[in-house]
């Protein structure tokens, strides 16, 4: 069967262009770049010139200033526990209620360690309010840690903006941002939107590089303690040999997304929306969640309420769609996505929730598949639910109450 | 985290969704039972009703004829709650031998349930419960006189342990002992308590503590841990942990509610110009402006009263 593949906020195909470039580091070039002999040259140079395109390609920083590491998490560990242990004096973090749990559950870590973290919340589009940013920051915040796009809905936080808040309220703040869902999607630029973030961390599996490979910039002087100690690797930021094959890849992959961004992006946008319209039109009772907010162009975040997504997922599955789901039964723990909670989204439609998620590698065809199987998905699950009314396709009348958030009657 | 589900599961939640002859999805309109479980809220629930043919004199020979579900959950939720119809029809019961019928019961004929969705079968069995309940009740039989200690759901009431899924004490005991759960990961996968915020499992009279209470084992002594630090601490104690603009309302607030009206009394009132750090310039206005005592007024009572509700670090300077 063909898969369609809309999960490209989980995980991406990998380039074929990149694949060849990682090629010759598996085979041939397979020396230890901290080598001495001639051989070895030849891996220390393919890091070098991977350092030097990915600064160039985030808005023209220097190289120095581009530290690899093993993954998005490891980046975030990294910058966040690094600032912590570098400013001892200053005790304060501010962060959001939506960041990925790589940031959040450091975050939960530093107030075990004694600190205080400020959680900003987001309202029923997923946005921040400025002014609550505002009035967070306060004479002993250590650091910010707003994310640049969330991965399950794909709103867009004003992170150059609060930066810029930041830093002009005391310059000794550290910015983090957490720019996983939008290195690839969105031209990213350290030297002028964004010149006032310190820290920006991503992974090359989100934008067609293989995981096992991220990379975290920080800004010249930026006061940061090292996470993972070993040799003199990355200049002593970061110990472990290099991941030479992956580095590169990495390199490669964000060159490809810079140079067809601008092909891809409106093909991408347009597929993503047409799904929304086609859905919504077919679907009673489905609405998008961050609909309201800026949002990246490859991510739909749908609700059909009254129904449970792990139920939709397992029917998209069988029929060769691959999407995710904020639900319970997905989540491993037996709570709905804590980005929907954060939002607000009442619970007849956070258990619905289905992420589709696309990339360059999709075509229109996949949109057409997905809009002739899923309104059925959702019309079978909704004849089996206590809460639908099937003669007149709404939920019965004592559910509709639950819509706007109240309680389902008692939970026992 | 993929679909560990057994054929017969996946089999019985495709048949169901796609209405296929001889699946239960559905409600009997007047059920001779009815029983739910579970709620939107917590992710599933289960409405099951039966259809009895009633024994012309004696209720505990009706059979149970019919049995439909509508489901609101995940796979083997579905799955299960067509597991639940299938045994109970096949099984010619009346509705008090249906009661034999238990969770394992449905995990079996599903051929395995992955652990972490045991729930799903005991919604089944609950949901049955609360059905058999309900014949009961309509045909004036007396369960506690077969010697069956059957409690409905709405009379366990009592202390809430696990607040994310509204359980409360007495049902877990209940449950702990009837499933025969030993750990919290056992109660989580049967009956959800405990699987969000995870805040009651070692809390005081939480879930360890039950459990140790049933099943008599001793708590293990633990070195006390250092206490966590105060998220929000109260406003009045500590002005400096507030940002400027919160310390300035604060203060405000303070001489509105309990400084103002006293200088009203005497025809007067103050005004703040400015507040730097903990220094307040406060300035008197109306008949306490020329007052011979004015400094005085600022000092013994502006100041004082700032100090005890507010920060005891504050100074106020007359302007």
């Amino acid at each position: 069967m063909e898969i369609v593949y809309a999960d490209n906020n989980a995980t991406t195909r990998v380039a074929p262009e990149v694949v060849e470039a990682m090629r010759p580091f598996f085979e041939e070039s397979y020396f230890n770049p901290s080598s001495m002999y001639d051989a070895a040259h030849g891996p220390a140079e393919a890091i070098k010139e991977a350092r030097a395109s990915i600064a160039r390609h985030l808005g023209g920083v220097r190289s120095d200033e581009i530290l690899f590491t093993s993954c998005a998490t490891e980046s975030n560990n990294t910058a966040i526990f690094g600032a912590v242990r570098a400013n001892p004096a200053r005790r304060h973090v501010i962060t959001t209620c939506v960041e990925h749990p790589a940031v959040l559950n450091v975050c939960k870590e530093l107030e075990h360690e004694g600190l205080e973290v400020t959680v900003l919340p987001v309202d029923r589009q997923g946005r921040l309010d400025t002014a609550d940013f505002v009035r967070a920051l306060r004479r002993d915040t250590l650091l910010v840690t707003i994310m640049h796009a969330n991965n399950e809905t794909g709103v867009v936080f004003p992170v150059g903006e609060l930066a810029r808040i930041a830093k002009e309220t005391d310059p000794g703040i550290i910015v983090h941002t957490d720019a996983t869902q939008t290195v690839g999607k969105l031209a990213i630029d350290l030297s002028r939107q964004l010149r006032h973030v310190d820290m920006l961390a991503f992974s090359g599996h989100k934008l067609h590089a293989p995981k096992g490979v991220g990379c975290l910039f920080m800004r010249r002087g930026t006061a940061c303690r090292p996470f993972l100690l070993g040799g003199h690797q990355e200049a002593g930021r970061r110990g472990g040999t290099e991941n030479v094959a992956f580095i590169v890849g990495l390199a490669r992959a964000l060159e490809l997304a810079v140079a067809t961004h601008e092909d891809d992006e409106p093909h991408i946008t347009a597929m993503r929306d047409r799904l929304e319209r086609e859905l919504t039109a077919r679907i009673p009772l489905t609405e998008i969640n961050g609909a309201g907010a800026p949002r990246l162009g490859n991510t739909s975040n749908l609700s059909c309420h009254f129904v449970e997504g792990e139920g939709i997922l397992y029917q998209l599955s069988a029929a060769g769609i691959c999407a995710s789901s904020g639900s319970a039964c997905t989540s491993g723990s037996l709570e709905t996505s804590h980005v929907l909670r954060g939002m607000g989204i009442p619970f007849t439609a956070a258990h619905g929730s289905v992420r589709f998620s696309f990339s360059r590698y999709n075509r229109k065809g996949d949109v057409d598949h997905i809009v002739s199987v899923f309104p059925e998905v959702i019309a079978s699950l909704r004849r089996l639910s206590p809460y639908w009314d099937n003669a007149s396709d709404r939920p019965r009348p004592e559910a509709e109450g639950m819509l706007h958030g109240a309680p389902a009657g008692a939970p026992r | 985290m993929t679909w560990e589900y057994s054929e017969k599961t996946k089999q019985l939640f495709m048949d169901a969704v796609h209405g296929v002859a001889g699946t239960h999805m559905g409600e009997i309109a007047d059920p001779d039972g009815f029983g739910e479980h579970g709620s939107i809220a917590c992710g599933d629930a289960l409405r099951f009703t039966f259809r009895c043919e009633r024994h012309p004199s004696d209720p505990l020979q009706d059979r149970i004829v019919e049995a439909r579900y509508l489901t609101f959950g995940c796979t083997s939720a579905i799955a299960a709650s067509e597991a639940l119809c299938t045994i109970i029809e096949a099984g010619h019961f009346s509705p008090v031998q249906a009661l034999k019928v238990s969770n394992q019961d449905i995990v079996d004929f599903l051929e395995g349930l992955p652990e972490a969705k045991i729930h799903c079968s005991v919604m089944g069995a609950e949901a049955l419960e609360a059905a058999v309940f309900n014949w009961a009740q309509k045909r004036g039989v007396d369960l506690k006189a077969l010697g069956l200690d059957m409690t409905s759901a709405e009379q366990e009431e009592g202390r809430l342990v696990c607040k994310c899924f509204g359980v409360t004490e007495p049902y877990l005991r209940r449950k702990i002992k009837e499933l025969e759960l030993h750990s919290i990961p056992e109660i989580t996968n049967a009956i959800k308590a405990g699987g969000a915020c995870m805040s009651c499992h070692h809390a005081p009279g939480g879930l360890q503590d039950i459990l140790n209470d049933i099943w008599g084992r001793h708590p293990t002594t633990l070195v006390p841990l250092p206490s966590m630090p105060e998220g929000h601490r109260d406003a009045t104690a500590t002005g400096s942990e507030l940002s400027p603009y919160q310390f300035a309302k604060q203060v405000e607030r303070v001489l509105s509610e309990d400084v103002r009206p006293r200088l009203q009394d005497d025809g007067g009132n103050l005004e703040i110009i400015d507040i730097k750090e903990m220094t307040v310039y406060c300035r008197l206005s109306g008949a306490c402006a020329n007052c011979a005592g004015a400094t005085g007024t600022m000092k013994l009572l502006v100041e004082r009263i700032l100090k005890e509700r507010v920060d005891e670090r504050i100074r106020v300077i007359a302007v």
